[in-house]
């Protein structure tokens, strides 16, 4: 699924590890939601909305979904 | 950072796994020796044989706990090797056993154990490139 988690992790300045670590969950998540290879759970989901401050549909591209 | 529960977890897991593996070597050397140096017969016997085991049944809780506080994607990642490792084994499983009708000789137990072990990690090794 297609988002936007680069580019809101950079510009928060943080690396992929900082970024697991805020939402518990492993590096290679991370890697997998960026390169779009895999579709988060809801409460992932709600999570990474909740720290970047934008509702889910701002983060993940709906129409790209597999 | 060490407050990500996956990290936690695995730590947790990793220790239990020591213990229980430790005590299962021990376990498995002192049955061997009882049962080499002592002529037990019957139940008492199967009963020496299998207390290796019993490290062994304390890991399922331990794997269990493990899985599900495991980071999301690696529990896709572990369930869907796993399924496809019983499939697999399945398949093996059935073709050997037409063999063994055919004249083959009879395998033991043990090789099913290996199949699923082996052919879930190879399925896990092509699953976690798939994520990359």
């Amino acid at each position: 699924m297609k988002n936007r988690l680069k580019v809101l992790r950079a510009e928060n300045d943080w690396s992929q590890a900082e970024l697991a670590d805020r939402i518990g969950v492993a590096r290679q998540t991370i890697v997998a939601l960026e390169a779009g290879k895999y579709a988060p759970s809801l409460p992932l989901a709600f999570k990474l909305s909740k720290l970047f401050s934008k509702p889910v549909e701002e983060i993940f591209d709906p129409e790209s979904a597999d | 950072m060490n407050s990500n529960p996956t990290t936690t977890a695995a730590r947790r897991y990793k220790i239990q796994l020591t213990i229980a593996m430790a005590a299962y070597v021990v376990i498995l050397f002192a049955a061997t020796w009882v049962l080499n140096r002592y002529a037990l017969q019957g139940s008492l016997r199967y009963a020496v044989a299998l207390l290796p085991l019993l490290p062994i049944a304390f890991l399922i809780p331990v794997v269990a706990r493990y899985f599900r506080e495991s980071d999301e994607l690696e529990r896709r990642i572990v369930t869907e090797s796993f399924a496809i490792g019983a499939a697999v084994t399945a398949l093996l499983s059935v073709t050997y056993g037409f063999l063994e009708i055919s004249g083959l000789p009879h395998l033991s137990a043990w090789w099913t154990w290996g199949a699923v072990m082996g052919t879930s990690a190879i399925a896990r090794i092509a699953l976690n490139r798939r994520y990359e």
